[in-house]
């Protein structure tokens, strides 16, 4: 199983980028991934809980749009599509091994606030079933949502430790600025540590970096294979 | 001539356990004139619904077996199984599916899509059934159609459309809005047999115009007439509308939605209307038989009432008068005296009486055509036979029958007990694939198998019932397997001389886990070492000890053995001395294969308050759940975990107590998983404790 694991670090498109640390957030840090609908906003950032995952890192996903059962296939299916080389019975044994490091949580949309959050968190927590080392936040709309609640989400991820993720569905209406920063997310793009952005070419998916990067890294976008968000072989 | 098809239904109805399957049925029937009065389920007329014919179906308020019945519904004919809706009976719920050619989805309308609903779409998508779904109890406080049909986009992903809008919900529900034809429906008399056709009421016009708009749109997508007419600006017609949603629906692209209350008889007869207008005729729908001559290629089925038969018998019952095999005729016509033959062991056999069914009452029919559903009388067979007309050799593709997950031992409480106990499983465990019996020679103890308890748990009670047999159960328990890790070699020689010709072989070779078959063997002895005759014994005496595991003694399975020597005596080797080599090599091999047990894993989905998620989710954990993750649903919150089917045992007592009896819960097989070291320890000390008391 090793094989999957270094095929994946490999491949891994962040860490291609040029962002420093293995884990690329700190504790507390918060990261998005910014593309138009349908580009890959939320198989990329599975890919990288999986990554987590394979570390044995706890990923907690929370989806305001998808219920478990559809969550749940997209980790199955990016898995399997990334360890398809691999013999079936080694896949299984090992999906089943670093599924004990995953917790899926849905909210409606209207439902979802940090304190509740916060109080379904701390049920898992108190009772040892699941301590998150890092949240995946899929379906947050930021031109609704005020820079309060990501205030909120930052003090979170301090309080815990953890570091959060979201996906930034942006508008093809609306053109970005110089920077690939949209309008409608600067009034919260100082709270983020990390920024990718997704871009999608035909059939071509691109990754480029927005922020976070180490001074010396490349600026170019790179090109992913949309089966499974890791780096084009 | 050409036999027409188009007015033929054959339809299903499938849903969660309580969102009013069998109310529904029995509204059908009685509005398409099948019966004359009401019977609710746990009424207190103590009639019961018609389609629940089994005594104990009656006093426990749930479908068992799919009875299977016929309307006539505006010159249509429709076939309908009521199927049963608890997850241990899904067999029943697969077969069903199997034979049909459209369902109606019931759902509750406060209950929304359940957990239950999920596993039945699922079956829905396996069979490639097309379905319209029914919003029923619009009449339940809390009542909310199109959060349901909200749920169905995202939980189920079906391009659900409402075909209609309440008038009035919860204890004012009146009527619906038909938004194809944009009227008003209201349900009078006694029964609502009497539709008054009205003028929309003006608060819910715009409403109605609104929800119109968003049908025609999605529906337009499966007509190039509709779209013309929306972008002409000509008149959408009713007709125009239905043809656009039939194109989807049969496709399984769009799912028409309708609404209303079964039990306050409002909504059933356009929902009728729906299943004439929407789902398929029998030759709409592909069917695929299996040549059997042609190295089981697939053959398209063509529903032509003039070619010969081939028919599926997909669920038997034993009845007063001998056994009843419920048939549907893919081609051909079955007819009273002709004959047919089954596939499986080729026997011959004459159609006696062919009857049409109406749960427990049935009619004599002359013959059965391509596209119906019947039963016939008298035929020996078991379920998930095919019969075909002498001279074809096709099969229709064989059901997926899951294994057995858990056993019980019964014990008869006298003779003849005895005598009507083992009749009764003889006769179960050929009308169910699932349900399985046998002795176990050690403890002479009668064991039966099944998917959970409540499957064991009814036949039980049927043997009471049906066949006066008097039984006493021991405690349920798991269907563990053991299995291998490592390769292992062995050489074994078994040789024993105690006067008279003696006993000799020698076998070498090794195991190895395999994954995806329970047994596999392979010679690879060149040269004779084991002479040819011999090489069928070892293989016995391999598979033999596969049955029972040397420690714990449960089955074991993935494991692949290869021989590649051995040795042989010219008088004292024989079939017997191979056999019992190969017991010994197993065993000598087997310990240090690495073995390990592996414990059925259960899906277990929990609908709780949300205050009690925290709660629940404790339990789940202590039980070794492993918790997939949670849904928020408003008030409610849906929690989805896999727990070993062990620690599943008295579940619903403590989930209740702990959740003021708000929470409720399903369970179905979901998979096998090694069992962690400290429980396999405890598993082996009841083993030996077991063994112990039996001795």
């Amino acid at each position: 199983m090793m094989m999957i694991k270094k095929e994946i670090i490999s491949r891994n498109p962040l860490l291609n980028l040029g962002f420093e640390n293995e884990y690329i957030l700190q504790s507390g840090g918060l990261g998005a991934v910014l593309a138009h609908a349908g580009v890959g906003k939320t198989a990329l950032l599975v890919q990288m809980a999986l990554h987590a995952m394979m570390n044995e890192q706890p990923v907690l996903h929370v989806s305001l749009n998808d219920a478990v059962s559809k969550v749940d296939i997209w980790y199955r299916e990016l898995f399997h599509d990334m360890a398809s080389k691999n013999d079936s019975a080694e896949i299984t044994e090992y999906w089943e091994n670093i599924l004990n490091y995953r917790f899926i949580m849905t909210f409606r949309v209207e439902g979802f606030s940090v304190p509740k959050l916060e109080e379904r968190l701390t049920d898992l927590m108190q009772q040892n079933i699941f301590k998150p080392y890092a949240v995946i936040l899929d379906g947050l709309k930021f031109d609704e949502s005020g820079r309060g609640l990501l205030l909120e989400l930052k003090e979170l991820a301090k309080k815990y430790a953890m570091r959060i993720w979201f996906t930034v569905h942006t508008h093809r209406h609306e053109p970005p600025r110089e920077d690939g920063l949209p309008f409608s997310f600067l009034h919260v793009a100082d709270l983020f540590d990390v920024l990718v952005q997704l871009s999608s070419e035909g059939p071509e998916v691109y990754i480029k970096a927005l922020k976070g990067q180490s001074p010396g890294a490349k600026k170019d976008a790179l090109l992913l294979d949309p089966a499974t968000m890791l780096i084009k072989a | 001539m050409k036999f027409d098809d188009q007015k033929i239904r054959n339809i299903g109805i499938s849903a969660h356990i309580d969102s009013g399957k069998t109310t529904l049925s029995e509204r059908i029937l009685y509005y398409t004139k099948r019966i004359h009065a009401i019977h609710d389920v746990k009424g207190k007329d103590g009639v019961g619904a018609t389609m629940d014919s089994m005594d104990l179906e009656k006093e426990r308020g749930i479908t068992i077996a799919s009875a299977a019945t016929y309307c006539e519904w505006k010159n249509h004919e429709i076939n309908i199984i009521d199927t049963p809706g608890h997850v241990d009976f899904t067999i029943e719920v697969e077969r069903s599916l199997r034979v049909l050619d459209g369902a109606i989805l019931v759902l509750c309308s406060v209950g929304g899509v359940q957990s239950q609903s999920i596993t039945v779409d699922q079956q829905m998508k396996r069979y490639k059934v097309p379905c319209i779904a029914f919003i029923n109890k619009c009449d339940r406080s809390g009542a909310n159609p199109f959060r349901v049909i909200e749920q169905l986009r995202t939980k189920l992903g079906h391009n659900a459309v409402a075909m209609q809008i309440p008038i009035g919900l919860e204890t004012s529900l009146e009527g619906v809005v038909d938004l194809a034809a944009m009227k008003a429906l209201y349900f009078d008399g006694d029964s609502g047999e009497d539709i008054r056709v009205e003028d929309i009421p003006p608060e819910l016009l715009a409403e109605a115009a609104a929800k119109r708009e968003e049908l025609i749109d999605r529906a337009s997508l499966f007509s190039d007439e509709l779209t013309e007419a929306i972008l002409e600006e000509k008149e959408i017609t009713p007709e125009l509308l239905y043809a656009a949603v039939r194109k989807g629906t049969l496709k399984r692209e769009i799912t028409p939605v309708y609404m209303g209350s079964a039990y306050k008889n409002k909504g059933v007869q356009p929902l009728l209307d729906g299943v004439t207008y929407l789902l398929p005729a029998p030759s709409e729908v592909e069917n695929v038989a299996l040549d059997m001559n042609h190295n089981e290629e697939p053959v398209v089925l063509t529903s032509d009432p003039e070619k010969p038969i081939i028919a599926l018998a997909f669920k038997l019952e034993d009845g007063q008068y001998g056994q009843l095999t419920y048939i549907r005729v893919y081609e051909g016509t079955v007819e009273k005296g002709s004959t047919i033959v089954n596939v499986r062991n080729g026997k011959k056999v004459k159609v006696g009486r062919v009857v049409r069914m109406h749960a427990d009452q049935m009619e004599d029919v002359d013959s059965l055509k391509a596209g119906y559903i019947g039963a016939l009388f008298g035929i020996e067979c078991s379920s998930g036979d095919t019969f075909v007309s002498p001279g074809l050799n096709m099969t229709m593709t064989s059901m997926y029958v899951p294994k057995p997950v858990i056993s019980l031992a019964i014990v008869p409480k006298d003779n003849k007990a005895q005598m009507a106990m083992s009749k009764a499983l003889n006769r179960f465990s050929k009308e169910d694939p699932t349900f399985k019996s046998h002795v176990d020679h050690e403890t002479n103890e009668t064991i039966i198998e099944g998917m959970g308890e409540l499957h064991l748990d009814i036949y039980v009670e049927r043997m009471k019932r049906e066949y006066n047999a008097e039984v006493t159960t021991g405690n349920p328990r798991v269907a563990y397997r053991e299995t291998i890790t490592q390769r292992a070699d062995f050489n074994y020689t078994h040789k024993k001389q105690t006067g008279g010709s003696g006993q000799f072989g020698r076998i070498a070779g090794y195991i190895e886990p395999i994954s995806d078959a329970e047994f596999v063997f392979e010679n690879k002895i060149f040269g004779g070492a084991i002479p040819t005759q011999y090489i069928p014994a070892c293989e016995k005496g391999f598979k033999q000890s596969m049955a029972k595991g040397p420690k714990l003694e449960f089955p074991i399975t993935g494991v692949k053995v290869v021989i590649n020597d051995g040795a042989f005596h010219a008088v004292d080797s024989s079939d017997m001395a191979f056999q019992a080599a190969a017991r010994g090599a197993f065993k000598e091999a087997y310990l240090r294969a690495k073995p390990v047990v592996h414990e059925p894993i259960m899906k277990v989905v929990v609908e709780t308050p949300t205050e009690f998620q925290g709660s629940v989710m404790g339990l789940l954990n202590q039980r070794r759940g492993m918790i997939i993750g949670s849904q928020d649903e408003g008030v409610m919150c849906v929690i989805e975990a896999q727990v070993p089917l062990g620690e599943m045992f008295g579940f619903s007592t403590i989930l209740r107590s702990s959740t003021q009896g708000k929470a409720q819960f399903t369970m179905e097989f979901a998979l096998y998983r090694q069992v962690p070291q400290s429980i396999a320890e405890k598993i082996a000390l009841e083993v030996a404790q077991n063994k112990k008391t039996a001795a």
